[in-house]
């Protein structure tokens, strides 16, 4: 599913395009694997925190990247922090 | 410079090399792609392997390289000014290391090109085969030449003077050594650790092995200085 929200990719480095749920879903399901969590919960918490940023974005036209990002980590860290530790923590290893 | 003082400043200049990070933070991202893929253990560990196999073959080849090239340039004894130049590149380096090895940001990111930082990232999300992770180990250890230059270049300086023997001890005290922070975190991520606790670890004392590494390249840089430059000025005077 995806909503007709345009996402500002990278600083405008790459083209616009329009959100999709199932990216999200996937990153924040890897996250939770990541931190070994069983993948049933890890499902549960990606489905929860797809959920509360589909409605953040439900007012919004556009929204960049990094905003998607930092609303879906900061819901990510009421469900599972040790997933959101490594979710934020992730262009920031290398 | 007897066998037992030459092995002895190897390892500690391996130490250093150890305590160098880049390497580390590769393996702990392809663990967390590799997991967080849904890859079995086996998958996940013939890839950290072949990851750790890769960084002790380029480790192997660097060091024996620059032994080889300088062993033909001075023969099985280096002259001073060569020393001179090396212990001066310990302490720029350490310096260096002090000032900048951390970016002055969350995470541990480092002082590295970022061209190379992200050919390495995206490299490490793509890795799916033993042959790529392997292929990610060399380019792991050439990303961060800037800093481990410095202790290969004094560990060959001192290997050329001992026998051939010794040197193939040497080399590989250097590469078991140098190899130790990365075989802790591999046998973690083998062990089922969580990643999460491994970068915590290693955001919260990302200064402490900033400081250490800095202090090592320093202090190796002063007492080669002294033992092989001061010494045999003294010793012609």
């Amino acid at each position: 599913m995806s909503l007709a929200v345009d996402i500002v990719k990278r600083e405008g480095r790459r083209p616009t395009e329009a959100f999709e749920r199932a990216k999200l879903h996937a990153s924040i399901l890897a996250a939770c694997l990541s931190v070994r969590t069983p993948e049933g919960q890890a499902d549960s918490v990606a489905q929860a925190v797809c959920d509360a940023v589909s409605e953040w974005l439900a007012q919004r036209p556009e929204v960049t990247s990094q905003d998607i990002r930092r609303v879906a980590s900061t819901h990510l860290k009421r469900y599972h922090p040790e997933a959101a530790y490594l979710y934020e923590q992730h262009r920031m290893v290398i | 410079m007897d066998t037992f003082g030459s092995l002895a400043i190897v390892a500690l200049a391996a130490l250093i090399h150890a305590s160098f990070q880049l390497s580390v933070s590769v393996l702990t991202l392809l663990g967390g792609h590799a997991i967080g893929a849904k890859r079995s253990q086996a998958t996940v560990l013939r890839l950290t392997s072949s990851f750790v196999g890769g960084v002790t073959v380029m480790t192997i080849l660097l060091l024996s390289f620059v032994a080889l090239v300088l062993s033909s340039v001075y023969g099985n004894h280096a002259p001073e000014y060569a020393w001179a130049i090396v212990c001066g590149l310990l302490v720029g380096v350490g310096v260096a290391v002090w000032a900048f090895y951390y970016r002055r940001e969350k995470g541990t990111s480092l002082w590295i090109p970022r061209a190379i930082a992200s050919y390495l990232s995206d490299r490490t999300k793509a890795t799916k085969q033993s042959a790529e992770a392997f292929g990610l180990g060399l380019s792991s250890v050439i990303g961060e030449l800037l800093f481990v230059a410095a202790p290969i270049l004094i560990s060959a300086l001192v290997l050329i003077q001992l026998e051939p023997l010794w040197q193939l001890v040497g080399i590989g005290l250097y590469t078991v050594i140098s190899l130790l922070s990365l075989g802790t975190v591999w046998s973690l991520i083998g062990g089922g650790h969580t990643l999460s606790r491994i970068q915590r670890w290693r955001e919260t004392n990302k200064y402490f092995l900033q400081f250490a590494a800095g202090s090592g390249l320093i202090i190796l840089g002063f007492f080669v200085y002294v033992n092989e430059v001061v010494a045999a000025a003294v010793g012609a005077s």
